[in-house]
């Protein structure tokens, strides 16, 4: 008995050398000896857990091979916000994390990322090179906070087949052009545009209603606009096509699995559905276009992954001086991302030769520039629930009052950013 | 310390002393520091913006008209309504198939099998599967519905659908659990309280009803207040399944349970001290659930 006992003891004793052992190891650097860094080791996270984190693997590992003085260790992982808040607490952030733009000024807030301004002007990266939109997106309060690696639009995918079954030989890039395919294509067991009651309606909402003229929120991001006429008139067009071209109630995604199957003839998603229900992804010719103009202005709702240094407790010089390297090679070698579903957002690589043959990437491209942000406010995105609410409420036809629904939802984000402003203050405190 | 006539004995407290520890360490501590936390302004990557705010986080729970009341409440709404309506199935079928399979009849070996085999899924694959039957476009459940000719509705989009979908695949998920834990308890009934039974002339029915059910009360107060519980933290069947839609005009989802609510709350949005106000509102609310329940069964001994 005793000696059973001894063991466990014994047993745990060992556990908790080895726990401890796992948690304390400090890897060796080799950046001590004077001004040389040595080889260098970056971690660098992102939340590319589907078919686009092999694309910046490659990256990744081109990167390694023609930099032999920096390693970069790429992990993907999903509930990433999670991850990334949590990392902060225990401050094992990464030296290079992606975030997306709209929560870029949260997690700024959050202590979780900490300005580059520095950085960023030796790196010669400036503004010039991209939507102004987008590099807004990475601006908090005075500071630059991150760099734009891609910009991923609201995109239109088309059964090209159905199309030419009807006599057309184009997609549609006005409304009338839309309504006129959506109607010819309905009936018959056909659906000329699917549209759910889930993920994405609020998005498309967004871009109808920069379309019609209107804006989410004020220009500094304290009062909720959404329910302006414009709003209105975004979200009767959205129900207006729902009720005459698309089934009821579909569920999220199903609009996507009911384009695979060859009878819906449009669907709006984000772009990276491509491989999903473009190209091999179907058994009939379905292509991917730029979304059309329905309203009096072009806008495009899109989001974008950018590129950040998260806080440290120390900050090591030597990793920094690396990770901009990474940084830079990353934007610049952005075509190959490109051929993961994205949209490369510096100009200058859109620009390229080898951009404009990746297809229907590079005719998706021009659309990025009505891509619209949201303002850099921190819990933007909390802020949105709301909309996301009446959207799916009016879509799913829990309610019919659409004026009710986006002044209910208006009220409600107010009051969430009231508290957002109570809590974070006006500024990022320094790290 | 002990009086002199019983010496005092160290080593049944060195046995449970791994167990206390852990015990301590993710229970003990967590649950305290939450109460502690429930009281600030509370956000654990900005401690310069923690301050202590009192009942406040308790108080804007109770606020009409707020935004945190309607989709705390709304999500309490939906939590319960799942308990009421997923509890008296998760009892009464394991109860019947514990008692089915408590016969000599040829294949019950391998019926216990079938029916515990959900069990040892993982939610996101149960959530998969059922989501697969469910969804609209090629569905199974619509597919053959359509075939017959029977009305075929938006299962995970529409209500009262959505729930049922939820409330199903837990039932599907879940069943084989309590089920085991009846055929364990029913096998401990001595086989000559039976025997006794027959002799008076019960039938099958009344011995169930006269044998089995009491010498099973102190199994099923357990089982209906894990199962309430379990019940109480829903979580990723409505995350995989239905994403807490179809949402409504005023806020929140049909689907979307307390526990989504309070990570939303806690993880999503930076306020931890709210989130951890409204996990003692539920805690409290369970505990009285339990207490109810106790006091029910032992009023009827």
């Amino acid at each position: 008995m005793k000696s059973r006992l001894w063991t466990v003891c014994a047993l745990l004793l060992v556990v908790s050398l080895l726990l401890s052992a796992c948690g304390g190891a400090a890897t060796p650097t080799s950046e001590a000896t004077g001004n040389a860094c040595g080889v260098v080791e970056l971690q660098y996270w992102n939340p590319f857990t589907g078919p686009d984190g092999p694309f910046m693997g490659q990256m990744v590992d081109a990167f390694n091979a023609s930099h032999p003085d920096i390693k970069v260790t790429m992990t993907s992982q999903g509930e990433y916000y999670t991850q990334l808040t949590t990392a902060a607490a225990a401050d094992t952030l990464p030296d290079v994390a992606i975030v997306h733009a709209d929560q870029v000024p949260t997690q700024a807030f959050r202590n979780v990322l900490r300005p580059m301004d520095a950085l960023v002007a030796e790196m010669g990266i400036s503004a010039s090179d991209y939507p102004v939109g987008v590099w807004n997106a990475g601006e908090v309060a005075g500071h630059r906070y991150s760099i734009p690696l891609d910009i991923h639009p609201m995109t239109m995918f088309y059964n090209a087949d159905l199309l030419k079954s009807a006599g057309f030989e184009n997609p549609p890039t006005n409304a009338e052009e839309f309504e006129a395919i959506a109607a010819a294509l309905t009936g018959n067991g056909l659906q000329g545009f699917d549209i759910t009651g889930g993920f994405p309606v609020q998005q498309i909402f967004q871009q109808m209603l920069h379309q019609f003229g209107g804006t989410e929120f004020n220009a500094d991001g304290t009062e909720a606009t959404w329910n302006s006429e414009a709003g209105v008139k975004a979200l009767q067009w959205m129900k207006d096509m729902q009720a005459r071209y698309s089934e009821p109630n579909l569920e999220v995604d199903a609009e996507l699995n009911a384009f695979k199957t060859g009878t819906v003839a449009m669907v709006w998603n984000g772009i990276w559905q491509i491989a999903n229900i473009t190209g091999d992804g179907v058994e009939f010719d379905g292509r991917a276009t730029a979304v059309p103009q329905i309203g009096p202005q072009m806008a495009v709702w899109a989001g974008s992954h950018q590129l950040t240094l998260p806080v440290h407790k120390t900050v090591d010089p030597c990793k920094d001086q690396a990770a901009a390297v990474f940084i830079k090679y990353l934007v610049e070698n952005s075509v190959t991302w490109a051929k993961g579903g994205q949209i490369p957002a510096a100009a200058s690589v859109r620009a390229s030769a080898e951009f404009k043959a990746i297809e229907p990437q590079a005719s998706i491209a021009p659309s990025v520039e009505y891509a619209f942000f949201p303002p850099s406010v921190p819990g933007i995105t909390d802020a949105f629930g709301p909309l996301g609410e009446a959207v799916g409420a009016v879509m799913n036809g829990t309610t019919s009052d659409i004026k009710g629904a986006l002044d209910d939802a208006a009220q409600r984000a107010n009051e969430i950013l009231a508290q957002n402003r109570t809590t974070y203050g006006a500024a990022p405190q320094t790290p | 310390m002990v009086t002199g006539k019983r010496k005092f004995n160290g080593v049944p407290y060195l046995f449970i002393l791994p167990h206390l520890i852990f015990f301590i360490v993710f229970v003990g501590y967590p649950f305290f520091n939450g109460l502690y936390i429930s009281f600030f302004n509370y956000d654990y990557l900005r401690p310069q913006a923690t301050t202590f705010v009192g009942l406040q986080n308790y108080m804007d729970l109770f606020r009409p008209g707020s935004v945190k009341y309607y989709e705390f409440w709304n999500s309490m709404r939906v939590t319960l309504v799942f308990v009421v309506s997923s509890v008296p199935f998760l009892i009464l079928i394991p109860l019947g198939l514990a008692t089915l399979l408590n016969t000599k009849l040829p294949g019950t070996n391998a019926f216990r099998a079938i029916y515990f085999a959900p069990w040892v899924l993982s939610c996101a694959v149960i959530s998969l599967i059922w989501w697969w039957i469910f969804q609209s476009q090629g569905g199974l459940l619509n597919y053959y519905l359509g075939a017959l000719g029977l009305p075929t509705p938006r299962w995970l989009s529409t209500m009262p659908y959505a729930m049922i979908t939820i409330v199903v695949a837990t039932i599907w998920w879940t069943m084989g659990y309590n089920m085991i834990i009846f055929l364990a308890a029913m096998q401990d009934i001595p086989a000559d309280l039976y025997e006794a039974g027959r002799v008076d002339g019960a039938n099958a029915w009344q011995r169930f009803i006269y044998i089995t059910l009491p010498l099973l009360r102190p199994v099923l107060v357990l089982i209906i207040i894990t199962t309430i519980i379990a019940s109480f933290n829903l979580l990723g069947q409505p995350m995989m399944m239905t994403r807490g839609d179809p949402r409504l005009p005023n806020g929140g989802g049909a689907t979307e349970p307390v526990m989504l609510r309070i990570f939303t709350e806690g993880f999503v949005r930076p306020y931890q001290g709210s989130a951890a106000a409204m996990s003692v509102i539920v805690a409290i609310i369970m505990m009285a659930f339990s207490l109810v329940n106790f006091r029910l069964f032992r009023h009827q001994e």
